[in-house]
């Protein structure tokens, strides 16, 4: 009788706590439907009485640069992390599978990487950057996002291949195929799933980074979405109404949101098993 | 790529028969036959490489600029540790250490501790994943957009002061973002209702992870509610909490993109914490070797503060 009365008390606390939490995510969304015209501070918690989100998400588009950024930043987020879950695939691969000479020494160099703060790099990389070219370049952007997301898929992969049979490999060597073949035509299908989910998470994290968007870019046709967006609260686009602020935020979080909800199932076992 | 191949290279890779003497790890069987490739260096290369000129370099060179006064523009001059001694009395840096802290507090005690206390509260509910959608909804929004979007709600006759007088509520003229370090404490609740989502996932996946038998074997001896979760089920979470703790210490550490978003450090740098005062003094001030001893700070302060906690959850670990 205790414990039903005490699972009432939780689901109770549950849903105030829930409902809190759930206003501001109200307050956003309706405050992003509502015309721009409408909108009225001390008026903000009314729910719309009609629906503006795509003229305003019409007139971000004209007032903002978020047409161009966002093609840029569709552009890193899904090169850049292709990149990096390669050469974390092919460095996986030499350790685990081909047995590297002090495999576990070349592992530590690589997934150390973690380790160095971003702080550490805006410095050298905006000089070493503008003295070859690569400032306010796609390259240049594309080149350090994937560095970024190399150890991270150098871990998911080497604990991947180490579960993988030998005798696939040895069985496969003998018949007369190539590492690389090996590698290119059994060891990376095989591990798909894997790759999959390193993928989504490291393009989450390109799509929503602002540091190094705003270090090492400044025109609207490389700047990264967000570096652009960040504007919006500053004088830049000072005046920018605030539905169409809004509304500019929502669209540009939403493919993360949905990807992000789509794949937490995947997230939540991944993260499971990263616990080793 | 042919240059990987050791044998006669075979179009297909299906129902050959084994070649000659191609037996088990033949490395003395054929001639020249190497079961692992000779060209394994090649494989690694490129993660070695991306990683060694993008990360380590540039980490070094800023451990070098940091000793030295640079402007961007001529060669950087050593100057040995006056850009340290310039640290110990800069008043700037004091707000930005303290602000810094209460991040890293405010990171463990909100978005931790309540994500802790829903996890534990809806694990084993029947539905307790419709309890928990509110609270994920806001994760996948970025730092830059929760930026954005609470700039605007906390603006001075922003949603949030009409709502309080709306409701009747005490506050309804303040300037949340005006002054420190209550700007600060108004971006880390912000920041707390985005992040309580993802701890409160990895808790829960901790908690269901934990194993049944000690908990019934407790309930069984009278364990219940607060006793249970004190003496039974926190300790079973230590490999989960060791992680969750971990990763808000150093987020809270490194806050950037929500603190640039909504003050850019301001106003008069009152809202700074360590990462915005560093992107400040290389990119708004020009002071590159400066800058560069403010991120060395940080690193050092985050590196002590891992080795710190990581060797007390490791120490504890072993049997007393």
């Amino acid at each position: 009788m205790s414990r039903s009365l005490s699972t009432n008390v939780r689901r109770a606390v549950l849903v105030v706590f829930g409902l809190a939490w759930l206003f501001p995510t109200y307050l956003i969304i309706a405050n992003a439907v509502r015309p721009a015209g409408d909108y009225d501070p001390s008026d903000a918690v009314k729910p719309p009485s009609s629906i503006g989100l795509f003229d305003n998400i019409a007139e971000a588009w004209d007032r903002t640069a978020i047409g161009d950024t966002l093609l840029s930043t569709l552009l890193y987020s899904v090169v850049s992390p292709a990149l990096a879950v390669l050469m974390g695939a092919l460095a996986g691969y030499a350790i685990v599978v081909l047995r590297l000479k002090h495999g576990f020494a070349w592992f530590v160099t690589i997934f150390a990487g973690t380790v160095v703060p971003f702080q550490m790099l805006l410095v050298p990389l905006f000089v070493g950057y503008s003295k070859v070219t690569l400032y306010d370049n796609h390259v240049g952007l594309i080149i350090i996002y994937s560095a970024i997301n190399v150890p991270l898929a150098a871990l998911v992969m080497r604990n991947f291949f180490g579960n993988v049979a030998v005798s696939i490999f040895e069985a496969a060597r003998l018949d007369g195929a190539s590492t690389f073949r090996i590698f290119w035509r059994i060891y990376l299908p095989l591990s798909a799933a894997a790759l999959a989910a390193v993928f989504i998470l490291e393009f989450t994290f390109v799509w929503n980074d602002l540091l190094f968007g705003l270090t090492l870019s400044q025109s609207q046709t490389v700047r990264p979405v967000w570096a652009e967006l960040s504007a919006l609260t500053t004088d830049v686009y000072a005046g920018t109404p605030v539905p169409i602020a809004l509304a500019a935020g929502l669209v540009v979080s939403l493919p993360t949101v949905v990807l992000f909800l789509a794949t937490q199932r995947l997230f939540t076992r991944g993260l499971t098993l990263a616990q080793f | 790529m042919t240059s990987h191949k050791a044998t006669a290279s075979r179009p297909k890779l299906t129902v050959v028969p084994p070649q000659g003497n191609g037996r088990r790890h033949a490395r003395g069987g054929r001639a020249g036959f190497a079961l692992h490739g000779r060209f394994r260096h090649v494989y690694i290369s490129p993660a070695v490489l991306f990683v060694a000129v993008l990360l380590y370099l540039p980490f070094l060179w800023t451990a070098y600029l940091s000793f030295t006064s640079y402007d961007g523009l001529a060669s950087p001059e050593f100057t040995g540790l006056d850009n340290y001694r310039r640290l110990l009395e800069d008043d700037a840096l004091l707000t930005s250490i303290r602000n810094t802290l209460l991040w890293v507090v405010g990171t463990v005690v909100l978005p931790v501790g309540l994500g802790l206390l829903v996890a534990v509260l809806s694990y084993d509910l029947k539905g307790g994943s419709w309890f928990r959608l509110p609270f994920l909804l806001p994760y996948a929004m970025s730092g830059a957009g929760l930026g954005v979007i609470w700039g605007f709600i906390l603006q001075p006759d922003g949603m949030a002061n009409q709502i309080l007088s709306l409701f009747g509520m005490p506050g309804a003229d303040t300037a949340f973002l005006q002054d420190g370090p209550g700007n600060t404490i108004a971006m880390i609740i912000v920041w707390a209702w985005q992040q309580l989502g993802v701890n409160m996932l990895l808790f829960v996946v901790g908690l269901q992870s934990i194993p049944r038998a000690p908990i019934e074997a407790a309930r069984i001896d009278g364990a219940s509610g607060w006793s249970m979760f004190r003496h039974v089920i926190w300790p079973l979470m230590r490999p989960i909490t060791t992680v969750v703790f971990g990763l808000a210490l150093v987020a809270g550490l490194k806050n950037f993109d929500i603190v640039w978003v909504m003050t850019q450090g301001g106003p008069g740098r009152s809202s700074e914490t360590l990462a915005v005062t560093m992107y400040r003094d290389v990119f708004v001030a020009n002071e590159y070797g400066y800058g560069s001893a403010v991120a060395v700070l940080l690193t050092t302060i985050t590196g002590l503060a891992s080795y710190v906690y990581l060797r007390r959850q490791v120490g504890r670990e072993e049997p007393r």
